[in-house]
């Protein structure tokens, strides 16, 4: 049996190793998911609908015909870009929001780069959606019509490569936009150089030492098994016209608000549902998904339910950001960084939407951060539009990418300098809001490196024992500063939960969230029976509703950040005085008492004058009228800045110096929580996030034919996803050192563990090889390259 | 045989008066979780039709899922004669006198499912997070179990490597499983005993 970690504070539930809530609902099958809620039996008038999709990287639909696919047996209904209800559209962007905020139109995050159309004429990258979506009886009938709609496409010259489209003459993309495929400044992001602090020139001309290099980190994808779907009913009733969506969107609220600001419906005439969801991993990101839009069109103009998901290949749908970093630091021989400069050209693919979310917003919050301590720090960042699938959130946004440059230039430096990089990573970095070295960034390096062996294991650059005549070893790690505190979710607003005492003090907690599984219903549950702990209830009887619903939920707290695991929990324990109050108020109502008298503990009413005495809540409730007792309370994120705790990975390998094929033989996921809010939960984001980001390390990639623009591998033979024969022993370890605002204080972990994975797993293929390979995901040619044992380009 | 059918349509079909039906009607016979099922080609399942889609779209079993859609990610795996087979790349037409078992026609207190529920054995995390591969892992499992009872980690890991669980669960589901194994083996083990006695 592994170790169990040591509570900074013993908790009766809060931080337990437990069973999940939802453990035997999911792993008995009976979870119903929205393919699952969606069936034809269920709506037996219901239709299907399809998209049509380019079969062109870059391309404008000259004319189309639809003649033959309207005459198609079951086909119902087809639009295209040339209907009113599409050609009315404003023209908008899949990156209203980053989930934490709900927004509108006027306000959505990145309002400079409206560059999509809901159905559009034009093409950006193979397999766009566009030009015409249809409606038939059958999924069949409906693919068989698509084949038949006749296009005459003006084929457009693409480009796939950000630097090649930064080039005078390279195919312009958005020229609405931009007239070089450069995202233009905006008021978000901030202009090009977008932090720029002390003297970055001065700093490198005062620092002893310097070390440069550059990252690249290609396009992974989320790969959600629960592909994309929706179901839409738009009810045309002229006294009662109201939209019903039934979606795996993890944002009920913003997919309301997006879908009533862009059809123009009031916000009580749309109806949004979503239940569980199977992994989100920030695709999308949001519910501002186009496909919401046509689908309920559709609905509208058929006066029928209508279904659309994607398959397998089109939910290829979004990914990673792919960046190209260029990273500089300089020191002072006794390891003081005195500058740092990090440039960045992000792949945006066909569309913006949280292109610079993930060049500029991910890496502003790390300066303020672990990077305060630096006197002098530049970075600039270009977004690029290309002819790829359109790059968003994913796991770790921008903060994956930063890190492959970060741990980088960090081990480049400590090499230079003779030092052991933790000891360089301790001496500079930290948080604004404390000195260095930092507790958290400490206790996440040492205990790191005990529990791998770093001193033991690490060796010269390549001068490490051969193994089986070919094989050799190393150890690596990388560190990263955690997100989110409390103070960074500020955006969010109020968090609302509603509880519910019934009068056999039984509780049905209302923390509404979309499941994604990432466990935060268990977080809330165990949060609820903590706060609560006064009823003398368990987990056991509090009930959890999985059903978001915006006609009858309360706003929903979107799962981004990883911060609903304590986000809500937080709000809770605020709750709990009040509802006590509320009971104590009816217990006195019922017992003709006088409230001040009374107090609640263990389920006992015990009046503070007769000490001894206790009747039991429920017995004195059964007086009562038997109604619940209900309380719903609303809290802002607490806003005290107290900084951020660490994470770090450290990475085991073993490289065959003639295959080039890499094996990770161990990893060691650190996060400091703040609190633990539930331990299993928590050790399951820490292994869970390994699938990810050893993935990104080492296999996943989405590979295009650059002759024709096509993407090649849009399935998941190609695409490689690690299954556990691929996995390594994985130990996590979860600490509580530093800590946050509230009752709590804790912070997400589970975004944050993928994030430092690619860059320890390259750092131990460093110490293993003796050769730098700084172009994920490592296959096994790019090793035989760097080892020049290639003839020729790859 | 089913060539025949080629250059009908479903419409000419569709008429149960029609001679073509009564020489073309063929009964597919399946038991599916211990329940004999007939269904009339044509008119209940058509031959392209794969089990997948008949066991979650005619007949509601959404306990397998499909995501990949093409044998990549295992998530529609059920049992076949006790084999675990991908019922996405099957047609049901294949199921025709065989016999089916999805995660529904599992006992409520089956060994597996309550061994995937309960991991939290601290070091190994949860042996699931978004549950939708769930299923799929359960029944590998059961397939499994059912030819090695007392199955290694490596084992465990080839005999599962077929499907992807992107939350990424595999340390618990691997404890779940062999935790699945030892109890499976104890209750033998009692079973046996009991019946030494009488």
């Amino acid at each position: 049996m592994k170790k169990p970690y040591e509570p900074r504070k013993p908790r009766k539930y809060i931080g337990g190793y437990r069973p999940r809530i939802d453990g035997y609902e999911k792993a008995s099958g009976q979870v119903k998911y929205v393919d699952d809620l969606t069936l034809k039996s269920r709506y037996p008038d219901m239709l299907y609908a399809k998209v049509l999709r380019s079969p062109h990287a870059h391309a404008r639909i000259k004319s189309m015909d639809i003649s033959k696919a309207e005459k198609h047996p079951g086909v119902h209904t087809i639009l295209t870009y040339k209907d009113p209800e599409f050609a009315s559209l404003k023209p908008t962007s899949a990156g209203w929001t980053d989930g934490v905020d709900t927004v509108s139109y006027e306000r959505m995050m990145w309002r400079h780069f409206k560059d999509r159309r809901v159905l559009g004429e034009k093409a950006c990258w193979a397999t766009d959606e566009v030009g015409a979506v249809l409606a038939a009886e059958t999924e069949e009938a409906a693919e068989e019509a698509l084949k038949l709609i006749e296009v005459q496409w003006e084929v457009l010259p693409f480009v796939l490569d950000p630097l090649e489209a930064m080039k005078p003459g390279a195919p312009v993309i958005h020229p609405e936009i931009t007239a070089n495929n450069v995202l233009p400044k905006d008021a978000v992001g901030g202009s090009d150089v977008f932090v720029n602090k002390g003297n970055v020139e001065q700093g490198f001309s005062d620092s002893d030492v310097i070390v440069e290099g550059t990252s690249v980190h290609h396009n992974a994808t989320q790969a959600s098994l629960d592909n994309w779907c929706c179901l839409v009913d738009w009810k045309v009733d002229p006294k009662d016209e109201k939209v019903t969506v039934i979606s795996n969107s993890y944002e009920t609220d913003q997919s309301r608000m997006h879908i009533s600001q862009m059809l123009a419906l009031p916000l009580h005439k749309v109806r949004v549902i979503s239940s569980y969801v199977g992994g989100q991993f920030g695709r999308g990101d949001t519910g501002d998904q186009p496909f919401f839009l046509f689908t309920a069109i559709l609905s509208k103009r058929t006066g029928r339910p209508v279904k659309f998901k994607h398959t397998r290949r089109e939910s290829f749908h979004d990914s990673r950001q792919p960046a190209i970093y260029f990273g500089k630091i300089g020191a002072r021989k006794d390891g003081t960084i005195t500058s740092m400069y990090f440039k960045s050209v992000g792949n945006s693919g066909a569309y913006a939407d949280h292109t610079m979310f993930a060049l500029k917003f991910a890496p502003t919050e790390i300066s303020e951060v672990a990077l305060a301590h630096i006197p002098n720090i530049k970075m600039e960042s270009y977004g690029v539009y290309t002819n790829k699938l359109p790059a968003c959130m994913m796991r770790g946004v921008g903060n994956s990418q930063f890190n492959l440059i970060f741990g980088h230039v960090v081990d480049m430096l400590a090499e230079k300098l003779g030092m052991d990089p933790i000891e360089l990573a301790l001496k500079n970095f930290g948080h604004e809001w404390g000195s260095v070295p930092d507790k958290s960034l400490t206790a996440v390096l040492r205990k790191g490196a005990e529990q791998l062996g770093w001193e033991q294991k690490r060796h010269k650059p390549g001068e490490g024992p051969v193994f089986e005549g070919s094989k050799r070893r190393g150890v690596g790690f990388s560190f990263h500063p955690a997100w989110h505190a409390e103070w960074q979710e500020e955006r969010r607003g109020l968090i609302q939960v509603g509880i519910t005492v019934n009068p056999d003090c039984t509780v049905m907690l209302e923390a509404p969230t979309v499941e994604t599984g990432t466990g935060s219903n268990t977080c809330n549950v165990l949060g609820c029976a903590e706060a609560l702990s006064f009823l003398g209830i368990g987990p056991e009887q509090i009930s959890w509703s999985s059903v978001v619903d915006t006609e009858t939920s309360l706003k929903d707290c979107v799962q981004t950040d990883s911060a609903v695991a304590y986000l809500q929990s937080e709000v809770i324990a605020h709750a709990a005085d009040e509802i006590k109050k509320s009971l104590i108020e009816k217990a006195a109502q019922i017992l003709k008492m006088n409230a001040a008298d009374l107090d609640i503990q263990q389920g006992q009413v015990v009046n503070r004058k007769t000490p001894g005495q206790s009747t039991p809540l429920k017995d004195v409730f059964f007086k009562g009228d038997l109604a619940p007792v209900v309380v719903k309370v609303g809290k802002t994120p607490n806003t005290e800045r107290t900084g951020v705790p660490y994470i770090a990975n450290f990475a085991e390998v073993e490289v065959d110096t003639d295959t080039g094929h890499t094996q990770v033989l161990k990893l060691v996921v650190l996060n400091d929580c703040g609190t633990v809010m539930f331990a299993s939960g928590a050790e399951g984001q820490q292994i869970g996030g390994q699938v990810m980001g050893l993935g990104e390390a080492l296999t996943e990639e989405i590979i295009y034919d650059e002759a024709t623009g096509l993407p090649l591998n849009f399935n998941w033979i190609d695409y490689k996803i690690p299954t556990m024969a691929d996995m390594p022993d994985i130990d996590p370890i979860l600490l509580e050192i530093w800590k946050g605002a509230g009752e709590y204080g804790a912070c997400g972990i589970g975004e944050g563990t993928v994030t430092c994975t690619p860059r320890a797993v390259l750092n131990a293929i460093y110490n293993a090889i003796g050769v730098r390979i700084n172009d994920i995901p490592i296959k096994p040619e790019k090793v035989l390259q760097a080892l020049g044992k290639t003839r020729g380009q790859l | 045989m089913y060539k025949s059918l080629a250059g009908l349509t479903g419409g000419q079909l569709a008429n149960p008066a029609g001679p073509e039906y009564s020489i073309l009607m063929q009964s597919i016979q399946i038991r599916i979780n211990g329940k004999e099922h007939v269904f009339e080609l044509n008119r209940d399942i058509t031959e392209s039709m794969t089990l997948s889609y008949l066991l979650r779209e005619k007949l509601g079993y959404t306990g397998l899922k499909i995501s990949c859609d093409e044998g990549a990610c295992g998530a529609c795996t059920i049992l076949m004669d006790g084999k675990a087979v991908l019922s996405c790349m099957m047609l049901a037409i294949e199921a025709r006198g065989h016999e089916i078992l999805t995660i529904e026609g599992l006992p409520k207190d089956d060994v597996v499912i309550e061994a995937f529920a309960r991991q939290c054995e601290p070091g190994y995390g949860t042996a699931l997070q978004c549950g939708i591969c769930t299923p799929g892992f359960v029944m590998s499992t059961k397939a499994l179990l059912s030819e090695n009872p007392n199955p290694t980690l490596p084992e465990v890991k080839e005999a599962l490597s077929g499907h992807i669980c992107r939350c990424g669960c595999y340390s618990g589901v691997a404890q779940a499983v062999l935790n699945a194994a030892k109890k499976t083996g104890q209750e033998f083990l009692k079973k046996n005993s009991k019946g030494d006695r009488s």
